[in-house]
């Protein structure tokens, strides 16, 4: 008898439709109003890469040993420099990151003994060409600047 | 892969012979079981990182298959697969590889076969191996005799090569396709 | 209008073409329909093959990591781990404790993150919208602590080959105890949603029954064969990565149906949630990575290893020369093997049920194709 109730009275799909009116409370509310809200980007966040530069005395980092450029799955990190014949060691001349093939793996920034190249917490890399995912050095050392909106 | 030394006695120099697996025998009930049953078509029996496998020519898979299935109890096949060796005569290395339930041990069952050589097909043995066959003959142009649908699985019906091999260049096969197809110069 | 018998029919052949929002990626299924009975069907793939175990010849191990993840892209840490096992199997190296314990973690809750994606989207197949923003609103949580821990939060990377690059990030034991209370309740939210819901049950019962001889001729693992009554884990059969010292069950089920699966399923969520309790308990001290050299040149040999992913068995095999790049490796694709059997299972079902036979196999078409 009382299956014969529940089953008349939809007790089962009434059970599931309060469980989704219970969720209409504002508490529950999970949008993201981005781009007015930016959203939590972790720490550890692999996006875009940066090239860093010594704080002190504004030259780059970089020693030129090209162990990125060999790590990186995708080969799509080309270094140059030359030699400096005064400190015997290598200055960057050109750094050339292409981003459209990137997957963000990491694998550069693991490798680079002087923490130069760093993976950021920039994700918004949108350009309106494809030559314009390729960054050079100046680029990778400024970071993408994107469109800041104002509300 | 080979290598190349130079012995300073010797007249000429003589190539090193290319590594080979440490494997060790091994040994066990069910070896002997299987090499009373099947004799000199057993090549070897050994074992590497405590996994054990089987080396058997190419006739006998099918009966080994059989007979590991109703009385060896091994009736789960996991993988079929196979390896391309250029160099070597007998240049594919085909692998099965079996799970029993009950005794919950894993095998390998490995035997060697030359390019136009076309092994027997395991689907009356095991129903897995259908798509299994299909992918291998997809990969690496080994025509099973006597399978239901031997055509490419992953792959268009009308691609030619077979991707696996070792001679088959990617960027070289990209270039040509890119020209064929879409008229320009591929970005590799 | 021509002359024919009314008992005259014949098949129809419809595509269910690779642009279907229900067959969980570019999957083509070629129907053979007599009327609304489904009489063969006719699987073709391919759409997404990448050619994965191609790159792999041409790339070193560290290098080929990352390109693990992309093949089952929903549960990408399973692929992570499966592959750093296989080539510690090579090397005959294993990992120190700490990183067991920690890979342990990241796999149960990317299980759960795993079932989660297929319970909304098998639920939205079905017709059952809602589950899909609850479920996805819960991976989020996941994918918050993988994004915490590694950088990324579907193409985690998160394993080396020796252990673990990172060191876990202080906060991950809060976060995980924070996730696993939370989380008991949610699924008890989703069964109330759909267990006892006539619809459900009606759509499921019954449909794409898979019985166990069938699921072993067809090599069939994962839920799908535990819902057929095989009680078989390779967590408890043959455990790696410390698996053996946390107690959880194997939930299994008796009528091989697709309700059957879909329980199955929502128990192993619950037995994760159990796991991830234990281990989060006392992650032991000491390195996170063994003594491993830059160079992975593993001796000349093969290994076969496999885990226990969200969909069924995955397995490794990699052939080494003794060079710093693999010269096979192959990939053993539970989705690839679970498909398969789609044909046995929709014999003499309607097109509805071929849509929801398909969501309870739960493939990713990127580990079909790679």
């Amino acid at each position: 008898m009382s299956k014969f109730l529940r089953t008349i009275f939809l007790v089962d799909l009434l059970q599931g439709l309060w469980v989704t009116f219970r969720n209409q409370h504002p508490k529950h509310i999970y949008t993201e109003q981005y781009p007015a809200e930016r959203p939590r980007v972790a720490e550890r966040y692999r996006g875009a890469p940066r090239l860093n530069i010594n704080p002190d005395n504004g030259e780059t980092l970089c020693i030129s040993c090209n162990l990125c450029a060999l790590a990186c799955p995708e080969y799509l990190i080309v270094v140059t420099s030359e030699r400096n014949e005064q400190t015997r060691r290598k200055d960057l001349t050109t750094f050339t990151y292409d981003t459209s093939r990137c997957m963000f793996c990491g694998l550069c920034e693991d490798a680079c003994p002087v923490d130069a190249l760093e993976l950021t917490q920039d994700f918004e890399l949108a350009t309106y060409t494809r030559d314009g995912l390729i960054w050079d050095r100046q680029m990778l050392e400024e970071g993408p600047k994107p469109t800041r909106y104002k509300f | 892969m080979p290598e190349e030394e130079a012995k300073p006695e010797a007249p000429k120099p003589a190539p090193k012979a290319p590594p080979t697996m440490a494997a060790t025998p091994w040994e066990g009930d069910l070896p002997r079981e299987i090499k009373e049953q099947f004799g000199a078509q057993i090549l070897e029996a050994s074992t590497y990182l405590g996994q054990d496998f089987f080396r058997v020519e190419s006739a006998a898979v099918i009966p080994l298959l059989e007979y590991l299935k109703l009385d060896g109890d091994f009736d789960y096949l996991v993988d079929i697969t196979a390896v391309h060796y250029p160099d070597r005569p007998q240049q594919f290395d085909l692998f099965y590889i079996l799970y029993s339930f009950n005794r919950n041990t894993r095998i390998r069952i490995k035997t060697q076969i030359a390019e136009t050589e076309t092994p027997q097909t395991a689907v009356g043995v095991h129903l897995t191996a259908d798509w299994l066959e299909r992918e291998v003959f997809d990969m690496f142009g080994i025509r099973f005799a006597g399978h239901p649908n031997m055509q490419r699985l992953l792959l268009p019906e009308d691609w030619q090569g077979h991707p696996l091999r070792k001679d088959y260049g990617i960027i070289q096969m990209d270039n040509q396709w890119v020209k064929e197809n879409l008229g320009i110069e591929s970005g590799q | 209008m021509p002359e024919t018998t009314f008992l005259d029919s014949t098949e129809m052949v419809l595509n269910m073409g690779p642009q279907h929002p229900s067959t969980h990626g570019v999957l083509r299924v070629i129907l053979k329909l007599d009327g609304e009975r489904v009489r063969g069907t006719e699987c073709v793939i391919g759409y997404l093959h990448r050619g994965v175990e191609k790159i792999a010849e041409n790339r070193t191990y560290q290098m080929f990591a990352p390109y693990v993840d992309r093949m089952d892209y929903i549960a990408a840490v399973s692929n992570g781990l499966g592959y750093c096992l296989a080539v510690e199997k090579l090397l005959n190296v294993e990992a120190p404790p700490r990183a067991q314990v920690a890979r342990v973690i990241l796999t149960e809750l990317n299980r759960i993150a795993s079932h989660l994606f297929w319970l909304g989207t098998h639920a939205l197949d079905i017709g059952a919208i809602t589950p899909l923003f609850y479920t996805l609103r819960e991976r989020e949580e996941i994918l918050k602590i993988f994004e915490d821990y590694c950088g990324a939060r579907l193409t985690t990377h998160s394993f080396r080959i020796g252990g673990m690059l990172y060191e876990i990030h202080e906060g991950l034991e809060r976060q995980v105890k924070a996730f696993c209370d939370m989380f008991i309740s949610k699924v008890d939210e989703y069964e109330e949603l759909l267990t006892h819901n006539r619809i459900w049950v009606e759509r499921l019962k019954g449909v794409g029954i898979l019985n166990a001889d069938s699921c072993k001729q067809y090599g069939v693992t994962g839920p799908v064969l535990r819902a057929a009554g095989v009680k078989w884990d390779l967590r408890r059969a043959q455990p790696y990565s410390g698996y053996e010292k946390y107690e959880f069950d194997i939930p299994t089920a008796q009528n091989a149906d697709t309700y059957d699966r879909y329980t199955v399923r929502m128990q192993e969520m619950r037995q994760s949630v159990r796991i991830l309790r234990q281990a989060v308990e006392g992650i032991p001290e000491g390195p996170i990575m063994a003594k491993v050299s830059k160079a992975i040149k593993p001796p000349v040999g093969e290994a076969y290893v496999s885990i226990e992913a969200p969909k069924g068995e995955l397995g490794y095999f990699i052939v080494s020369d003794g060079s710093t790049q693999p010269y096979r490796i192959r990939v053993r694709p539970p989705s690839l093997i679970n498909l398969q059997a789609l044909d046995r299972m929709v014999r003499g079902a309607l097109i509805a049920d071929v849509v929801a036979i398909i969501g309870t196999i739960d493939i990713v078409l990127g580990e079909v194709d790679r």
